[in-house]
């Protein structure tokens, strides 16, 4: 296609791309091998004491799928937990997205003072995650204001214990997910719709389709692309959940560690005792469920019926 | 565009004269530079006010939060790396809390203090300077305060509830657990709390422990003292003696002001200053409304010791310091007078104790460093594991969740074993 | 037939009028619930430790430079050093993500060669790795070689990021056609030349939006710096800000707390308020057409 005439510029090429892949190398691709590597041996600090690396093949990840006294499968419950958080905040995220893109692009509605909307409600986007999810905790603790006003206004005698019950925690956290990604989803959903060729809607107009239907029949299958993409990079930054329940919870995903997910868990294992071999084998099976969940919701959502 | 980009250039440059910064070096054959790990600010307030720094040489605090063990993490990285540290960035000396220090002094990491001149322990109390000894009776270090607790009550609630608000008297009502249980009830009729949160009283039992927290094949072990904590703290919380709040939150605090409905908090000196914030503020607080006895079981709480690291190059500033903390009259008294501390001076210590004119504004006048003294005959050092702070740490939060109706008590202790295994995986759970 | 027509109109509007109003009180609920934690930020921030205790306001308390002065000034939380290091480690990653990934778009843009398919693809497939699946082993090698407290640790990851690589990409696919790159290149002249004088310049709005986003998700950053950074004077503010939450917390006064998670977010907030027009637009740019 494009003519080289008589220089070559291959080499170009390969220089511009080689500080990408060198960084790529050392930075994540040897640092991702030796995780792997790492999750079949013993290799942790006990305090001064160095135990380890001694080989055990699978050892790490026996131990991660063996139950706990209660019958607990650890791992399992945490990965239900970081899909459930994901879910709760998901859901509503696409549905009010997809609800404000089209509230946003209507021509009959016509909505005024959008650009006041969309500055809004993209905000909480930019903010520190940890910063907003320490501001929640100290909105929402036993002395806190959300409280002080549940108290004032005589809704309850007492202060609602929020931090105590896993619905109450699991909620904040799906609040603040969602609060943080509707306003982004909306606008790539708007970019989405005002895409689409207007003459597909002149032409559904004209055939009596109501607005129902033209959703339903137009707007969503020409949306799917950049909605599959949408709820695939939902899905990788809801596994990777972890700022938000970490300070919320300071670490501990009360109660029961029904908010413990995926990465506070590996967090567990690697903050402190650098316990290497255990979150290797952590961080492994983090890749595993990512790829068999890109997979499944690429399929589905791609699926021709 | 150009003037993000002036702007950047300017980050690099900052970031570049950063990197090369640093001080010039003095002709001395010790550092210039003396590196003191701490988990807070306490002893560095101390430190700076009566601590007179050798010229020349720069004091660099490292100061990471104690929680979930972050310091002790920190610590033991730079400690394993000290060997290949630069001179600069040695650690000189650090500071350790009862509920780990047998995981340093029993190391290589730290060393033997008498070598470095600090020799004389005459006026020390004896488990402080058993705390600070390996197995083979070498001193490590030394603790610039003796911390026997004591039950610090309100004055106010207990002549409520008690008719009394006499120190003798209330130790006399107070000196059993069984006494104290039933005083319990009587303050909860008249409307006040025993105590203000769940782990008040987890001090008193887990320090009379009879037995360490692992036993010698590593099994992870309950003493009956703190089953006897455990069955306390649900009396307590079933019949509302007491809150669901840990001993450091706030909700516990709030019932320090003069509003406060509590009658019991436990502490040692540094206590006042350090957590009764509160009770101290001058609108809301109600300073002079307290009082200290020994309360039912003897104990001590905390406690900083200054511990000497292998491979400091500072050694005779270390020795200084740590002379200067436990053997300096004037210091030491310093501390009593100024910051009510009490000193692990015995001799400085007995001064005030016998002296009629001192007292302690704060608890109505009452001369606590003769309470105090009169503790620390019965603090015992033994059955302490390296562990420590995780586990007494770890059983608080996670028997909290139950307290707070989470999770049923099963659950709970299942939670612990669970953090016990993350944290420490040679301990072997039930 | 008229007369049909402009009652079922009439019926219409009526009908579009009370979907409007739906419409907008859905649109403020939105916005008061994104709105009202920061603007409880905003108030008690302003309020002193007592008048916090003493319960819930909606008007500030007039205490806003106590408290600054009092966060500002903290032993044990030194904000300031972190407002510095969290700035300097971003402005250095949005620089290096943003020169690279435009560096790295252009080479498999503008020149044919033999694994410029192989290597577009791969980048495609690494995209979606989350980035913590490395974050062991990156840990292990940093405390192997003593590279912790290193800020060039959590910059120079920066160099290879295959999303902001994918928008370049993208960018230039739909405004910059290989005809301007031709035109643009004096034969034989030196290419880095040629990408660094003009077509960099060319992709000034790209770049601009680029360097927001990758400053903004390298300064709330909180995983990776976490585990790196131990040492109090190297600490960035999301950890300063995760310790408020832990242990010694109770000791704090409130309305400094405050002011500390406002200090925290205020930067990125500011450059938001003056830039949230280009911003929003940047979202879509890169992301559409894929």
């Amino acid at each position: 296609m494009k003519k080289s005439k008589g220089i070559s510029y291959a080499k170009w090429g390969y220089i511009f791309i080689t500080p990408f892949f060198i960084a790529y190398v050392i930075f994540t691709l040897y640092p991702q091998i030796l995780t792997i590597y790492n999750s079949f041996f013993e290799n942790y600090r006990e305090g001064l004491k160095q135990v380890g690396p001694n080989f055990v093949g699978f050892g790490n990840y026996v131990k991660l799928f063996t139950p706990d006294k209660t019958g607990t499968i650890n791992i399992l419950k945490y990965t239900g937990n970081t899909l459930a958080l994901w879910i709760g905040g998901a859901i509503p995220q696409i549905v009010i997205a997809l609800l404000l893109a089209i509230f946003f692009t209507s021509y009959r509605l016509n909505i005024k003072g959008q650009q006041f909307f969309k500055t809004v409600i993209y905000m909480p986007n930019l903010i520190m995650a940890s910063a907003f999810s320490m501001l929640f905790f100290t909105l929402f603790s036993n002395v806190g204001p959300v409280n002080q006003l549940i108290t004032a206004a005589g809704w309850s005698e007492v202060p609602i214990d929020f931090f105590a019950y896993k619905g109450t925690v699991r909620g904040l956290i799906c609040l603040m997910n969602f609060l943080m990604w509707f306003g982004n989803t909306t606008i790539l959903l708007m970019a989405g719709i005002m895409g689409i060729d207007q003459s597909l809607f002149e032409a559904a107009n004209l055939d009596g389709a109501s607005s129902v239907q033209t959703f339903f029949r137009v707007t969503l299958p020409l949306l799917m692309p950049i909605l599959v993409y949408t709820v695939i990079t939902a899905m990788i930054g809801g596994l990777q959940m972890f700022d938000v329940p970490q300070v919320l919870t300071n670490g501990k995903g009360m109660p029961d560690r029904t908010s413990m997910t995926l990465i506070m868990y590996l967090n567990n294992y690697l903050g402190g005792s650098k316990n290497y071999g255990m979150s290797g084998a952590i961080s492994v099976i983090i890749f595993i469920i990512t790829g068999i969940l890109s997979m499944f919701v690429y399929r589905s959502l791609t699926k021709k019926d | 565009m150009k003037k993000i980009i002036a702007l950047l250039l300017t980050v690099v440059m900052v970031v570049a004269l950063f990197a090369v910064g640093g001080g010039t070096a003095f002709a001395d054959d010790e550092g210039k530079v003396f590196n003191i790990y701490a988990w807070n600010e306490e002893f560095k307030g101390f430190f700076e006010k009566y601590y007179e720094v050798p010229d020349g040489v720069t004091v660099n605090w490292i100061i990471v939060p104690s929680d979930n063990g972050a310091y002790q993490d920190a610590l033991d990285a730079a400690l394993l790396n000290q060997a290949d540290a630069a001179a600069d960035d040695k650690v000189d000396m650090f500071l350790a809390e009862a509920d780990y220090i047998l995981k340093y002094v029993d190391s290589e990491a730290t060393q033997d203090i008498t070598a470095l001149g600090v020799t004389d322990f005459s006026n020390a109390y004896t488990y402080t300077v058993q705390a600070a000894s390996d197995a083979d009776g070498v001193v490590k270090g030394v603790s610039f305060q003796c911390c026997p607790s004591a039950l610090i009550y309100r004055r106010s609630i207990a002549k409520d509830v008690l008719g009394t608000d006499d120190p003798t008297e209330v130790q006399a009502l107070l000196d059993s657990w069984d006494k104290f249980n039933a005083v319990a009830a009587d303050a909860k009729a008249k409307g006040y709390y025993m105590t203000a949160s769940f782990a008040e009283t987890y001090r008193p039992f887990s320090n009379n422990c009879t037995s360490p927290w692992v036993d010698e094949d590593n099994n992870l072990q309950f003493d009956p003292q703190i089953e006897a904590w455990i069955a306390q703290t649900d009396e307590f919380i079933q019949n509302g003696y007491t809150l669901t709040a840990g001993v450091w939150d706030d909700e516990k605090n709030v019932q320090m002001f003069a509003d406060g409905k509590t009658m019991c908090f436990f502490g040692p000196a540094w206590y006042f200053n350090f957590c009764m914030g509160n009770a101290m503020d001058p609108d809301k607080g109600c300073s002079g409304d307290w009082a200290i006895c020994e309360g039912p079981a003897a104990h001590f709480w905390g406690g900083t010791w200054l511990l000497a690291p292998a491979g400091s190059d500072n050694p005779t500033m270390l020795a200084d310091i740590m002379n200067t903390f436990i053997n300096d009259e004037e210091v030491c008294t310093a501390l009593v007078a100024n910051e009510a501390q009490f000193s692990n001076n015995q001799a400085v210590n007995a001064k005030f104790a016998e002296d009629p004119d001192y007292g302690n504004e704060f608890l109505g006048g009452q001369n606590d460093v003769a309470v105090f003294a009169g503790m620390t005959d019965n603090i015992v050092w033994e059955n302490h594991t390296i562990y420590d702070q995780l586990l007494n740490e770890g059983l608080q939060t996670s028997l909290q969740e139950y307290y707070r109706g989470s999770v049923d008590q099963d659950t709970a202790l299942n939670n612990f074993y669970l953090y016990v295994n993350e944290k420490y995986p040679t301990i072997v759970t039930p | 037939m008229d007369y049909n027509n402009s009652a079922d109109s009439r019926k219409a509007k009526a009908q579009l009028t009370a979907l409007r109003v739906l419409v907008y009180a859905i649109l403020i609920f939105l916005s008061i619930l994104c709105l009202f934690s920061f603007y409880m930020l905003i108030i008690n921030a302003s309020r002193s430790n007592g008048q916090l205790q003493a319960g819930f306001t909606l008007i500030p308390g007039g205490h806003m430079m106590d408290n600054l002065k009092n966060a500002w000034t903290d032993a044990s939380i030194n904000i300031p050093r972190g407002l510095l290091n969290s700035f300097m480690i971003a402005a250095l990653t949005a620089v290096l993500t943003t020169y690279f990934s435009a560096l790295t778009a252009y080479g498999i843009h503008a020149y044919d060669f033999k694994l410029k398919n192989i290597a577009f693809t791969f980048i495609m497939a690494i995209m979606v790795i989350p980035s913590q699946v490395s974050a062991a082993g990156f840990v292990q090698i940093c405390y192997k070689y003593n590279l912790t407290n290193n800020f060039l640790m959590l910059i120079l990851p920066g160099i290879a990021a295959p999303v902001v690589f994918f928008y370049m990409k993208q960018y230039m696919e739909s405004t910059l056609p290989m005809e301007i790159v031709e035109a643009a290149r004096v034969d034989g002249s030196n290419e880095f030349r040629t990408f660094n004088t003009i077509i960099l310049p060319m992709m000034k709005p790209a770049i601009a939006v680029q360097l927001i986003f990758s400053f903004v998700q390298s300064w709330n950053n909180y995983f990776l710096p976490s585990l790196l950074l131990t040492k109090a004077e190297m600490k960035t503010v999301p950890i300063m800000i995760a310790q408020l939450r832990s242990a010694d917390y109770s000791k704090f006064d409130m309305g400094k707390v405050y002011m500390f998670i406002l200090l925290a977010i205020l930067p990125v907030l500011v450059v938001y308020i003056f830039l949230s027009r280009s911003i929003i637009k940047g979202v879509t740019a890169g992301s559409v057409k894929g």
